[in-house]
């Protein structure tokens, strides 16, 4: 097996790890974690085709930087709205919380 | 080409002067001079499609001069001019939807929709695959910030709609990818002459379209949709639903008839029609149970993403222009209509202060404008003649009629006819339910309901102009 191969199939394999870490959580941070594990598992098929002739082909590994560059904005987005929609949902539930319980007249 | 370059690049300058200028500029100057842009992108693109009618011919630019095969192309036809000038359009209805009515909008909303689109062009545009994702990209990032305008509660959704446009977008590039690896090339055109039915293609034009059908919300993979599109400010609901659902179809509709094998497109031709069918009722019955407005209106995009994908599919099949021609006229007569039910919707939500549609009781009284713009932009939706959405449906069902071997094709057909009326006059019945009429919170924004009015107006009136959209999307067909 030759150095390409054996790089294609691991990609493959991390691609297809993290698409099954995707579909069985529902924590969000672990859900993009698992994105960004298919994204790296994508670009190391990307690296590793890019091998095929010689010297490597530089279409592909512009193809891979463009991708990492867009990976890096979509995660920082992501990230951002999960922490916000966090917050939020924690401020609602210490609010219903109080609403519910009379007794303590303490309200964040 | 000077005109279409003028339509892609004058949102895309006004995107970039309006982060720029960020809070300097209030939200009405930001939102004038958005759609000053979008008009005059409009304007271009009229040009261009003129231009386009009287050639009626491909041109091909190679960015940077470089020779074909390293220059990535930008390609002008006929379609591709139509498509411009219907995002345009949309953009300038909207904007000022957005801008006069008194629901409004955020400041943010205006870059936002002026990168959208300035992304959507650059996308009906590009004839390389590479660049396709790039759009895709843009147009998934700009849609999730705009959900996420709504506030607090749309945080959620709009994350979740982020993760999902992202696994999507790496389906299809790690088909890209795969492409490149098997024949060296990124153009579309340069593909199409290349391309053969051996296993590493089909492989990759599966992830591709698996990665297109979940961006598109194409069933099964459509359920992301409802939340995305219901939760969103009602001026984005309409940019969402209209248009960039539109966007994946397009690369998909590329991907098949160009760059796939005709045999592996037979293939594929009949699932997808399915796919369509199913759609169409699953959508509609969805649709019909929904306890709310906004998410009825979801649900009726689902609906009728399949009567596009059945004309995807059977175009495919048969390698039958007239489907090409079916297929656009839905997409186009789809998003007018869907922006004037996002619209009506919203408008009356807050005129009346709910979002359930048993809410809706004596709205033909109390919000007569809203609930007519909601009722005709439905008609088109059903395919009522004269309007847009019954000259799509012509033209689909005309072939299916003339052959006996396909009217279970035209039975699916009817069978999405008659569950889109239904879930349409059940919104329509309760409103005439004068006995027990829903008192308005507000007295009603009228701008707001006239303005909601324009879209299906336009969708009416694309009857009138029918002959001549059939023979510029049929010279057009490949």
């Amino acid at each position: 097996m030759s150095a390409m191969q054996l790089y294609t199939i691991v990609g493959a394999a991390i691609f297809l790890l993290a698409l099954h870490g995707l579909l069985m959580t529902t924590d969000s941070i672990r859900r993009l974690i698992a994105v960004n594990l298919m994204g790296a598992g994508t670009f190391l098929i990307m690296i590793a085709l890019a091998a095929r002739i010689s010297p490597p082909d530089p279409v592909l590994h512009a193809l891979v930087v463009t991708g990492l560059v867009v990976a890096i904005s979509a995660t920082a987005l992501a990230l951002r709205l999960i922490t916000s929609a966090a917050i939020a949902q924690h401020s609602q539930d210490s609010e219903n919380k109080g609403d519910g319980d009379l007794s303590e007249d303490v309200k964040p | 080409m000077t005109y279409a370059l003028v339509s892609l690049s004058v949102p895309l300058f006004c995107a970039l002067l309006l982060t720029l200028a960020g809070p300097k500029l209030d939200s009405r100057h930001a939102g004038q001079i958005a759609i000053v842009c979008s008009a005059l992108s409009l304007v271009a693109a009229w040009f261009a499609l003129m231009q386009m009618a009287e050639l009626n011919q491909t041109i091909l630019l190679e960015l940077g001069g470089w020779e074909s095969g390293l220059a990535i192309r930008l390609r002008l036809n006929p379609l591709s001019s139509l498509l411009l000038l219907f995002t345009a359009f949309m953009h300038v209805l909207i904007g000022v939807y957005a801008a006069f009515s008194r629901q409004g909008v955020s400041r943010d909303f205006w870059p936002l929709s002026s990168f959208l689109h300035g992304s959507l062009a650059a996308l009906w545009l590009s004839a390389d695959l590479f660049n396709l994702y790039i759009t895709l990209e843009l147009l998934g990032l700009t849609a999730v910030a705009m959900v996420a305008l709504a506030g607090k509660k749309a945080y959620k959704p709009a994350a979740n709609y982020l993760i999902l446009s992202l696994v999507a977008s790496l389906f299809y590039l790690l088909g890209v990818a795969l492409i490149y690896g098997r024949y060296g090339s990124l153009d579309v055109v340069l593909l199409s002459l290349q391309t053969q039915s051996d296993l590493l293609t089909r492989i990759a034009l599966l992830i591709m379209t698996a990665g297109l059908m979940l961006k598109a919300a194409l069933w099964p993979l459509h359920l992301w949709l409802p939340a995305a599109h219901a939760n969103a400010p009602t001026a984005v609901s309409a940019l969402l639903s209209g248009l960039v659902v539109k966007g994946p179809l397009f690369i998909l509709f590329l991907l098949w008839s160009e760059v796939a094998p005709v045999d592996l497109a037979q293939q594929i031709g009949p699932v997808l029609a399915i796919a369509g069918m199913i759609a169409l009722v699953a959508g509609g019955l969805s649709a019909m149970r929904s306890p709310y407005i906004k998410t009825l209106v979801a649900y009726s995009t689902v609906a009728q993403l399949g009567y596009a994908m059945m004309a995807l599919g059977l175009l495919l099949t048969w390698q039958l222009p007239q489907m090409h021609v079916a297929l656009w006229l839905f997409v186009i007569a789809h998003g007018l209509a869907k922006a004037t039910l996002f619209l009506a919707a919203g408008e009356m939500q807050a005129t009346l202060g709910t979002k359930r549609i048993s809410g809706l009781r004596g709205a033909t009284q109390t919000v007569p404008v809203a609930m007519f713009a909601f009722a005709v932009a439905g008609g088109s939706l059903i395919g009522l003649p004269p309007s847009g959405g019954f000259l799509a449906k012509w033209v689909l069902l005309q072939p299916l009629l003339s052959e006996p071997q396909n009217w279970p094709w035209a039975f699916g057909v009817l069978l999405g006819t008659l569950v889109s009326a239904a879930y349409i006059f059940r919104v329509v019945a309760i409103s005439f339910d004068r006995a027990r009429i829903n008192p308005p919170d507000i007295r009603p924004d009228r701008v707001g309901h006239w303005l909601a009015l324009l879209p299906a107006l336009m969708v009416w009136g694309m009857a009138l102009t029918g002959d001549w959209l059939i023979q510029l999307l049929a010279g057009s067909s490949v």
